[in-house]
């Protein structure tokens, strides 16, 4: 299952949850081909319940899915916007965790997003632009293997 | 004895001059009202009623609207009054009536007294009949538009189970027999990632596939489609759906097994979407030569006569209708906070049911 035995993930999410006082820290990566290659919320720090374990995303739904179809940075200041949503469902990590504003980002292996790194809050905090490149910035270009620009001219 | 009988036979018409609910007026050849029962005064407004009394001539003319004929609803045209010797045996005509507004009646007109020209003219109220034949109407649509509905869904959910599906498939396989081939590492990382892509494309079509309507449903029945369906809930949304079944594999008509399962589907959704809860139960059995569906949730629940529907409201209506086109009845306990229990209960004619060994 790890594709990078050498890194921690976990440690690395508990340190970007205690850096920015986010209430939540995911990570969903690709599983392997043995698990058909679907995308699960595998590393969690900060969650309320273990529903998201249960759950396999698909892509264009949801968080991850949205993200990991589009490549691109997913910033929800407030869910408002999602609540109002007739797909709001499709939204579990936001349902069961109760986000109230959340920030996601791809991460890419070989010019493809192989996984998702969500922060998000569950009070009146705000996921704002300006802390979502703070933690963009914190994060750097590498995390693990994976890092988070599109195409990096070698 | 006749004496009697034309007696008794009187007394009867009387009375069913004076109770009957159709209204019934007597002409004479001027198109004068010569009598009237109550049925047809309690029609009428009054200053009609009085120009009837005064003896005007076509006086009830003025309630009148058209009759329909074959070339219009509602039209003057060779009217029945003018035109005695035409058939006006059966008919529609209009009239404007006290407090209802104009509404169409059944009416018979005929020459009762040849000499003198009497004529009857009788009403039926039509409006009852009407609205029996507009709900008639209206569930027969609703029946074809759910009908039509579902085999379209079935037609595209085949189309990319059969053919988009296996396609994508073959083409998998091809791509997989390209590892073994000789070929360069680089080569190789890219064709494991595009595998990856088409398996989880494969993936999204089965997935639409199932959604539009589960080949499982027409090929194995109500459990085997619930087993799968639920499982997919879990995997896609976390719930956990408990699912209790005592029907041992037993088949039903299609239009029984379509609407249980999407009943089912609704009401788990509906938990998904507004009940706040992960854990749903389901229960499908029989009992009294019914078929019954139960799922309960304990989740947020809501008070049933007072509630804003956080969705489109439909679906509620929706399942009602659905359970009406078996003759089943659709029944819901909620109050807010004490979760939600929605039961579906289908008699099973013998019609109805077909058991596993006919099929064969």
């Amino acid at each position: 299952m790890n594709i990078h035995p050498r890194f921690n993930y976990e440690q690395r999410i508990g340190q970007l949850k205690e850096e920015f006082d986010f209430d939540l820290v995911a990570l969903a990566l690709v599983q392997p081909a043995e698990q058909r290659f679907g995308l699960k919320w595998e590393y969690t720090s900060g969650n309320i319940s273990n529903r998201y374990h249960r759950i396999v995303l698909q892509t264009g739904k949801g968080v991850a899915g949205n993200v990991f179809k589009t490549g691109k940075p997913f910033l929800a200041v407030t869910v408002d916007e999602i609540r109002m949503k007739a797909d709001y469902f499709n939204y579990p990590i936001v349902v069961a965790e109760k986000l109230t504003s959340f920030g996601a980002i791809p991460l890419y292996k070989y010019n493809r997003v192989h996984g998702v790194l969500l922060v998000a809050f569950r009070d009146e905090r705000q996921v704002t632009p300006e802390l979502f490149e703070e933690f963009r910035n914190s994060v750097g270009p590498k995390f693990g293997p994976y890092y988070n620009k599109e195409m990096v001219k070698q | 004895m006749m004496e009697i009988e034309n007696f008794q036979l009187t007394n009867l018409l009387m009375k069913m001059y004076e109770k009957s609910a159709e209204a019934i007026f007597f002409f004479d050849d001027k198109q004068r009202v010569l009598a009237m029962n109550p049925s047809a005064e309690n029609i009428l407004d009054v200053d009609v009623i009085d120009k009837i009394i005064a003896g005007k001539r076509g006086a009830i003319c003025l309630p009148c609207k058209g009759y329909t004929s074959e070339h219009e609803i509602r039209t003057c045209l060779t009217c029945y009054l003018m035109n005695p010797e035409e058939d006006f045996s059966s008919f529609q005509v209009y009239l404007e009536t006290k407090g209802k507004g104009t509404i169409p009646y059944a009416a018979s007109f005929e020459t009762i007294d040849e000499a003198q020209g009497i004529r009857v003219f009788m009403l039926r109220d039509l409006t009852k009949q009407y609205q029996t034949e507009k709900m008639l109407n209206q569930k027969t649509m609703m029946k074809s538009v759910i009908k039509a509905q579902e085999d379209e869904r079935k037609r595209i959910s085949r189309e990319l189970h059969d053919s988009v599906a296996q396609e994508m498939l073959s083409s998998l396989i091809d791509l997989r027999v390209l590892k073994y081939m000789n070929i360069g590492e680089e080569a190789l990382k890219k064709i494991q990632q595009t595998e990856g892509s088409l398996l989880r494309l494969l993936d999204d079509i089965q997935h639409l596939s199932v959604e539009l309507r589960p080949a499982t449903l027409d090929d194995l029945g109500l459990e085997a489609a619930f087993r799968t369906h639920f499982k997919w809930m879990e995997k896609n949304y976390g719930l956990i759906v408990t699912f209790l079944s005592e029907l041992s594999a037993q088949r039903y008509a299609e239009e029984i097994e379509t609407v249980v399962y999407r009943v089912c589907q609704e009401a788990v959704l509906n938990a998904l979407k507004y009940a706040n809860t992960d854990v749903v139960n389901v229960k499908l059995y029989e009992e009294k030569g019914l078929l019954k569906l139960s799922v309960i949730d304990d989740g947020d629940g809501f008070s049933l006569n007072n509630y804003n529907p956080k969705g489109t409201g439909l679906g509620i209506y929706g399942m009602t209708e659905r359970a009406e086109l078996v003759e089943g009845q659709l029944s819901i306990q909620s109050e807010p906070g004490k979760g939600t229990i929605i039961e579906l209960e289908i008699p099973l004619t013998m019609k109805l049911k077909i058991n596993k060994e006919e099929e064969m």
